[in-house]
């Protein structure tokens, strides 16, 4: 029974030991928890964003023109932005706020005739607010590198302009994949979604390069090009030139003759005319 | 005359006795008061084993007490061992308040509401001190209770101590067994992440099984409040897990325990004889007093598993981390019901869901909690009951097996190219990949195949668990599996982890592709379970 009383008395002083280990490392802890725990929203919100804003705002956040701004870039994240539009709270406020509630109106002066769709639950969107939190950590950790000078990347050199019969050097496939999916954001609609036409072949319809050499001899044809390459080329640089059917005017952007070289666009078409 | 009078009568008796004796005489009134019937000598008594007085006043609270009324003043030196009982109904009693005291601290941060639960749960993890400390005790603590009340019930089950006339207190004890088992399960759902939701969702599908099928699915709206969990779900467990079962729990622990003291505690089968039940009759040599040798041992038992316990949650055991927040459109690949439910989830595989989810699953309870008025048979000795020790052993065994077959490791067809990604990046826990040192991901694109030339060990061992568990893969019919890790820089410490596994069906040829990503922040920190 001693032995008993001993032992209790151990064990509790050793209760004792711990708790008072634990208080001491308490706040450490809980820091540490709390840090671990904002990583992973920045990684829960990288995954978000690859399922519902790369489409618009492009892979890295970079932009597309014409169709969603970049977020990835110095004057969101120097106050220029924030500025400009007039809004007086705070980046982070701005960054959820757009995030949950879409932007209804486009700013003035810019060109992007969409309108940003409400992606919080609360407004009507299919994301949580903790989902909408993960996003803004996602976009907001983008501060150094944005500041850092690494903005929009956009494809140098002369344009090309919209004359059909340029001559356009040799494409390489392999760059015109790698542009499309990169910079220019062509996948976003062509690929990853329907906004635009499918490239892939999908079902019994043949990819786009099949397509296209049937389609400037077809009837119904509204456009100017005699080769399959012209009429790709009449497609990027004047979208309008010929409508498919079930898809609108202007829904693509009317600026690729003045994004692309005559290198981006003869890489391009060949990498279109390689998915059969 | 005054309006009031103030009247402190200690101050009459210090008038009259004087400070020092006036105190003492408040002090033994006040400690005779709260042991209800023990003076401050007796306490020293027994704390020191002296011998009982005459009348012995160490019975006085066991008559007087609330606490101790249902306590029996003695024991029988034959049940006081570690054997018969193994401690295991005391162990079960200790744990269910234990689990009380924990329950309440993490209901104070908790709100029953799908909006809010899991963000509660983070407030509990990151702001609240002692919170982790407190789920991990109490989800410690759950998981043993399940353990010791089914040991439990197995020592009863050996010992024959089920038989007459504590057939009542068996039945009692298997309600228990069911009240523990569906309180640990509903405390599942409450973190309301995807594991939860989903190992509750196996859980709870059975009911929908009931047939006919109008009853099916009345009983599981009735159980989950809508045709899947939500928010109505989510309350119902919450209500389930703080009040009903507890309520029920503490009602048929109250039935049980009065029980086993009204019949006493059973002896040891070869301490009496065939037929005979002599436990309420203890010979004065055979006494063992609760006071003082049992209060004693009780209370060194308290402090110990308290030592254990608070040890072992701080140091050694973690609930298991949070995973992603609850999402019923995605269930994660390799989900299982709780370890206590895997034979069900077994039996679930091996073929038609209303047998074997709910008639076998019903008919193995009815007879459980019905045993001991069905085996009559009158000895409790080992030796004559050699057919009912055998099955009972065959039914723990058949147990075992169930249990076994309601992992992941047996008969789920899954797809072996999602599992060789999902061996690196498993859907159910951190994994090798999220674990793996953070700065040891160098940037690049490595073949599987080639996984001795990566730069690094630990890129080396990713990479070759990789390619192991492509073989798999290769044997399903599929020829030239090929895997692929790429490791991009993605933005400020953060990088993009891309699996992808390539093959060509050989049945007719044509290629096949499955990938998934994964970002991975360099204060991540999978590995310690946070």
């Amino acid at each position: 029974m001693k032995g008993q009383i001993a032992l209790g008395l151990l064990a509790l002083l050793t209760l004792i030991g711990v708790m008072v280990a634990v208080t001491l490392n308490e706040q450490n802890r809980m820091a540490e928890f709390t840090r671990a725990y904002e990583a992973r929203a920045i990684e829960t919100g990288a995954s978000l964003f690859e399922d519902n804003c790369r489409p618009c705002h492009g892979p890295q956040g970079q932009g597309i023109e014409g169709v969603a701004p970049a977020i990835n870039a110095a004057d969101l994240f120097d106050g220029s932005r924030l500025a400009k539009i007039g809004y007086g709270g705070t980046l982070p406020d701005y960054v959820r706020g757009v995030i949950a509630a879409g932007r209804p109106v486009p700013s003035v002066g810019t060109n992007y005739p969409q309108r940003m769709p409400t992606w919080g639950a609360a407004y009507g969107g299919p994301l949580r607010d903790d989902q909408v939190d993960a996003l803004a950590a996602f976009v907001l950790n983008w501060e150094d590198r944005a500041l850092g000078g690494a903005g929009p990347q956009v494809p140098t050199g002369p344009s090309v302009g919209t004359d059909l019969t340029v001559s356009l050097p040799p494409g390489d496939a392999e760059r015109g994949q790698s542009l499309s999916e990169g910079p220019l954001g062509c996948a976003s609609c062509h690929i990853l979604t329907a906004v635009g036409p499918k490239w892939a072949a999908e079902g019994g319809e043949p990819g786009i390069g099949e397509r296209a050499e049937s389609r400037f001899q077809a009837a119904g044809y509204t456009g100017t090009a005699t080769s399959a390459e012209q009429y790709l080329f009449e497609s990027i640089v004047l979208p309008n030139a010929h409508l498919i059917e079930g898809f609108q005017a202007n829904l693509m952007p009317q600026n690729y003759a003045e994004r692309l070289s005559a290198q981006d666009a003869a890489d391009l078409i060949a990498y279109m005319l390689s998915l059969r | 005359m005054a309006i009031f009078r103030l009247h402190i009568p200690v101050l009459d008796e210090v008038k009259r006795k004087g400070l020092r004796a006036a105190l003492n005489d408040k002090w033994v009134d006040v400690v005779t008061r709260v042991t209800a019937g023990l003076n401050p000598t007796d306490v020293r008594g027994v704390l020191r084993d002296d011998p009982p007085g005459r009348p012995n006043s160490r019975l006085t609270p066991h008559a007087e007490g609330f606490w101790l009324h249902m306590k029996p003043t003695y024991y029988h030196r034959m049940v006081d061992g570690f054997y018969p009982t193994f401690r295991l109904g005391w162990l079960s009693t200790f744990f269910g308040v234990f689990e009380i005291l924990t329950g309440i601290y993490l209901m104070i941060y908790y709100t029953p509401s799908p909006l809010v639960a899991y963000e509660n749960m983070l407030n509990l993890l990151s702001n609240v001190p002692f919170g982790q400390l407190m789920r991990d005790l109490h989800r410690l603590a759950a998981e043993l209770m399940v353990i010791v009340v089914v040991l439990h019930m197995l020592r009863t089950f050996v010992t024959g101590s089920y038989k007459k006339p504590r057939q009542f207190t068996w039945a009692t004890g298997v309600i228990l067994l069911f009240v523990t088992l569906v309180l640990s399960f509903s405390g599942y759902l409450l973190p309301w992440d995807q594991l939860s939701l989903w190992a509750v969702t196996i859980g709870a599908s059975m009911v929908e099984a009931i047939p006919p099928e109008i009853v099916g699915r009345n009983v599981n709206l009735l159980v989950r409040g809508a045709p899947e969990f939500g928010a109505n779900g989510l309350l119902r467990f919450y209500l389930l897990h703080v009040v009903a079962l507890p309520l029920a729990g503490i009602l048929a622990f109250g039935v049980h325990y009065y029980k086993v003291i009204h019949h006493g505690h059973s002896l040891p089968p070869e301490g009496e004889k065939v037929g005979e039940d002599t436990a309420k009759r203890v010979p004065m040599d055979s006494r063992v007093y609760f006071m003082p040798e049992i209060v004693t041992r009780e209370l060194w038992y308290v402090a110990g598993l308290l030592a254990v316990l608070f040890a072992a949650a701080a140091y050694l055991y973690n609930a298991p981390a949070l995973e992603p927040h609850a999402n019923p459109l995605i269930t994660p690949l390799h989900t299982t019901a709780p370890w206590y439910f895997l034979w069900l989830q077994g039996m679930l595989k091996i073929g038609d869901k209303v047998i074997w989810g709910l008639v076998i699953p019903g008919v193995l309870t009815g007879l459980l909690l019905l045993l001991p008025y069905l085996e009559v048979g009158p000895s409790r000795r080992y030796g004559d009951r050699r057919i009912g020790l055998s099955l009972a052993a065959l039914f723990v065994a058949a147990m075992a097996i169930l249990s076994y077959m309601g992992t992941p490791h047996y008969a789920v067809s899954t797809s072996p190219d999602q599992e060789a990604v999902a061996e690196l990046l498993p859907q159910t826990h951190p994994g090798p990949l999220r674990s793996a040192p953070w700065g040891d991901l160098a940037y690049g694109s490595y073949e599987a195949a080639a996984w001795s030339a990566a730069p690094n060990a630990t890129l080396q061992d990713l990479l070759h668990r990789y390619e192991e568990v492509l073989t798999d893969v290769q044997s399903a019919g599929r020829a030239d599996v090929a895997g692929v890790m790429v490791i991009e820089d993605w933005q400020t410490d953060l990088k993009k982890i891309t699996l992808r596994v390539t093959w060509t069906n050989t049945a007719d040829g044509s290629a096949g592709e499955f990938s998934q990503s994964v970002y991975l922040h360099r204060d991540g920190n999978y590995g310690q379970g946070a």
